[in-house]
C-alpha cells in the first residue's frame, strides 16, 4: 500500500458543525464567557482561515485571565481525579486536595480489576491526574476553586443512554466498562487544553498547560488502544461515545479503530474545542443554547468559565 | 511475540530507573521543574520558521523511519519530496537493504501504518506552512545510528529496528518521546499564536503515538520494557539531564507509559538537548544526523 493513500482511513466524526479546526481565536475559545458573542458569530470570525496556521484576531474584549482558564482545568481535572482515584482505591480525592467546601461526589466505586495490567494503568492514571490537580492548585493558590459537586452515576446513565448504548452504565462494573468510561474523559482533556493552550498569556503557565495536555493525549493513546484490542462491543460502546462527543461537542472527534488510534485531523493535528463545547460535553446537554450545569457536573463548574453562551 | 532483541546482561544500571527515582534526583525544584525548561539557550533571533524548520527536520527523520518500516520505501519513493522550498535536494537515507518490518500483529501493522501517515501529514504541513523557507531533507542514517545507540546503551555491538515487531517498537520508542519533549520545548519559543496552536496539535499527536508504542512494550514484556529503559536513561544521558526520561515499566504498582513527572508533566528539551539526542552527543552532526541538520537551529 502506497502511504499517500493512507489518509482517507481516518474518519472524522462532526456530525452537528463543521467548524474550521484550525484559527482558533481567544473569542472562539471563550464564546461562552459573557461577551454575548455566540458560537455562530465565533465561527464567522475564523471560517475561511484554511489550514495554513492563519488566524483572525477579533477585539478581545474579554476579561479572562490566565487564572480563569487554569481554574476551568482544574475543574477537569476534579472530575478526572475523581473518577480513576475512585476506581482504583475506591475512594476519592482527601479533603486537603478538594479544597475547603468541596462538593460532593456522587458514585464511584472500586473496579475488581482481572488483568493486572489494566489496574496498573490505572493507577498510573489516576496518580497522574491527581497529580494535576495538586499542581493546578498550588499553581492558582489561595485562588484555587475547590471541587464542585461531581455525579459518577446518573452522568454516566444519561449519557449512555443519549449514546444508544442502553438505559444505564456503570464504568465501574468491570475493567472494560471501566476501559470505555476513561474514553468517555481523556480525549475531551486534550481538545480542552489544546484549545486552551494558544490562549495563555504567560509563557510559564503555557509550559504547564503544555505538560498536561501531553500527558493526557498520552493517556487517551493508551485507553484508544486498550479498547481496540478489546473489540466489541467495548469498541462499540466507545464510539457511541465518541458520536455524542461530537454532537455536543462541535465535531472534532476520529471514530476509533485498529488504524485509527490518534484522534487527529486530516493533517494530522490534534483537535482543540472552545469551553462553550467542553461544557457542553460535561454537562451532557448537546442542545444549543445556554447551560451552565448538568451531567458529570450537576452544580456546575466552580470558578468563571462555567456557562455557555449558545 | 518474537523477539529478536539484544540480550540484557550490558544493560547499565539506569536500568531499573524509575518515575520516582528519576524525581528524586531532578532535584528540590519539583514544582518548576517544567516550567524552568522554557529557559532557552537560543539567542532572540530565532524565528518561527526556524523552530517550524527545526520541527520539519525531525519529521523527516520520524517520515523515513515509519515509512521504511511499513512500505520498504522511503518518502521519495513513496511520493512524498523531500526537497527544500527553494527546491535544493533533499539528503540521502542510509538503511539497510529490504526494510519493511516483517509485522505479524494485524493491530501493530495498522498503528505502525497509522502513524507512517501522521508524520507524512506533518512532514507535508510543516513543508506547506514554510514554502520557500522550508529547508530540505539532510542526510539521514537509520542503520549506524542504532548500531551506535546500543552500544551507548549497553545493548550490544548492533540493533535492527527493522528486524522484528519488537524491535521496530523498540526503534519507535526512540524517537517518540524525543519529538514530545522537542514540541514541548519548541512551543514556548514560537511567537504566532496560529502556529502554537499547531504545533500543540503536532505535540499531542505525537503523544498519542509515544502512548501506543509505549503500552505495546509494556505488553511486550519485561526483556523490552528493560531496553526501553536503558533507552531512557541514554536520552536522559545525552541530554543532561540523566533524569528527565522515563522508560516503560512499573513504579510501585502503577505501570509508566507516559514520560513525565512528579507533576503529572510531560518533560521539555530545549533544542540543544533534543540535538545532542538525535547527534549522540556530537557537535554540528552525528548518528541520525551525519551531516547536521538542515536550517539555523543545528
Amino acid at each position: 500500500m502506497r502511504p499517500t493513500t493512507l489518509p482517507a482511513r481516518r474518519i472524522h466524526v462532526k456530525s452537528v458543525q463543521d467548524l474550521p479546526i484550525s484559527g482558533l481565536s481567544r473569542r472562539r475559545f471563550l464564546a461562552g464567557v459573557g461577551t454575548g458573542v455566540g458560537a455562530a458569530a465565533a465561527m464567522t470570525v475564523v471560517a475561511g482561515c484554511g489550514g495554513k496556521g492563519k488566524t483572525t484576531t477579533p477585539p478581545n474584549n474579554s476579561t479572562i485571565t490566565d487564572a480563569d482558564i487554569l481554574t476551568f482545568a482544574l475543574n477537569l481535572e476534579y472530575l478526572e481525579a475523581e473518577f480513576y482515584l475512585r476506581a482504583v482505591t475506591g475512594e476519592g480525592l482527601s479533603a486537603a486536595d478538594a479544597g475547603s467546601g468541596a462538593g460532593a461526589v456522587t458514585g464511584g466505586t472500586q473496579v475488581q480489576f482481572k488483568t493486572p495490567a489494566i489496574q496498573q494503568y490505572a493507577q498510573e492514571i489516576a496518580n497522574d491526574e491527581l497529580a494535576h490537580v495538586r499542581f493546578l492548585r498550588k499553581a492558582l493558590g489561595s485562588s484555587a476553586v475547590s471541587r464542585p459537586p461531581i455525579d459518577l452515576t446518573n452522568s454516566f446513565n444519561t449519557a449512555a443512554s443519549a449514546a444508544g448504548i442502553g438505559a444505564a452504565f456503570n464504568p465501574f462494573a468491570d475493567e472494560n466498562s471501566f476501559l470505555v468510561g476513561a474514553f468517555t474523559f481523556e480525549d475531551v482533556g486534550v481538545t480542552a487544553y489544546h484549545g486552551a493552550a494558544s490562549l495563555l498569556t504567560v509563557s510559564s503557565d503555557l509550559a504547564a498547560a503544555a505538560g498536561i495536555l501531553a500527558t493526557e493525549a498520552y493517556h487517551a493513546g493508551t485507553i484508544r488502544t486498550l479498547i481496540a484490542e478489546l473489540g466489541a462491543p467495548y469498541l462499540t460502546y466507545a464510539n457511541q461515545i465518541s458520536a455524542l462527543r461530537a454532537t455536543a461537542g462541535g465535531g472534532a472527534e476520529t471514530t476509533l479503530s485498529g488504524s485509527t488510534i490518534v484522534a487527529a485531523d486530516s493533517n494530522s493535528i490534534s483537535y482543540d474545542r472552545t469551553t462553550d463545547q467542553v461544557l457542553h460535553i460535561v454537562y451532557l446537554s448537546a442542545a444549543a443554547g445556554v447551560v451552565s450545569k448538568g451531567g458529570f457536573f450537576p452544580s456546575g463548574l466552580n470558578g468563571k468559565i462555567t456557562a455557555t453562551a449558545s | 511475540m518474537e523477539n529478536t532483541v539484544n540480550t540484557l546482561e550490558t544493560l547499565p544500571s539506569e536500568k531499573t530507573s524509575t518515575r520516582r527515582s528519576a524525581v528524586l534526583l531532578g532535584g528540590a525544584a519539583l514544582a518548576g521543574l517544567a516550567l524552568s525548561r522554557t529557559a532557552f539557550a537560543q539567542s532572540t533571533t530565532v524565528t518561527d520558521a526556524d523552530i517550524l524548520n527545526f520541527a520539519l527536520n525531525l519529521e523527516y527523520l520520524e517520515g523515513q523511519f515509519y515509512t521504511l518500516a511499513t512500505t520498504g520505501m522511503t518518502l521519495d519513493q513513496a511520493g512524498l519530496s523531500t526537497k527544500g522550498g527553494d527546491g535544493s535536494a533533499g539528503g540521502t537515507v542510509t538503511v539497510k537493504a529490504n526494510p519493511k518490518v516483517t509485522f505479524t500483529t494485524p493491530l501493530l501493522q495498522q498503528l505502525a501504518n497509522e502513524i507512517a501517515m501522521d508524520e507524512q501529514n506533518h512532514v507535508k504541513f510543516l513543508q506547506t506552512a514554510l514554502g520557500t523557507a522550508a529547508v530540505a531533507q539532510p542526510n539521514i542514517d537509520l542503520m549506524t545510528s542504532f548500531n551506535t545507540l546500543a552500544q551507548a546503551a549497553g545493548l550490544g555491538a548492533s540493533f535492527d529496528p527493522f528486524a522484528s515487531e519488537t524491535n521496530f517498537l523498540l526503534g519507535a520508542f526512540i524517537f517518540e518521546d524525543v519529538g514530545v519533549t522537542a514540541y514541548q520545548g519548541a512551543a514556548a519559543l514560537i511567537t504566532s499564536k496560529a502556529y502554537l496552536d499547531k504545533a500543540v496539535g503536532i505535540h499531542n499527536v505525537e503523544a498519542y503515538h509515544a502512548a501506543a508504542i509505549r503500552t505495546r512494550i509494556f505488553q511486550a514484556g519485561t526483556a523490552a520494557q528493560n531496553i526501553s529503559q536503558a533507552i531512557a536513561a541514554t536520552r536522559a544521558k545525552l541530554d543532561g539531564t540523566n533524569t528527565d526520561d522515563i522508560g516503560v515499566g512499573l513504579n510501585g504498582g502503577a505501570a509508566t507509559i507516559v514520560d513525565n513527572d512528579a507533576n503529572g508533566m510531560t518533560y521539555a528539551r530545549t533544542t540543544s538537548q533534543v540535538l545532542s539526542i538525535v547527534y549522540g552527543g556530537g557537535s554540528g552532526g552525528g548518528v541520525f544526523y551525519p551531516s547536521g541538520l538542515n536550517g539555523t537551529i543545528k
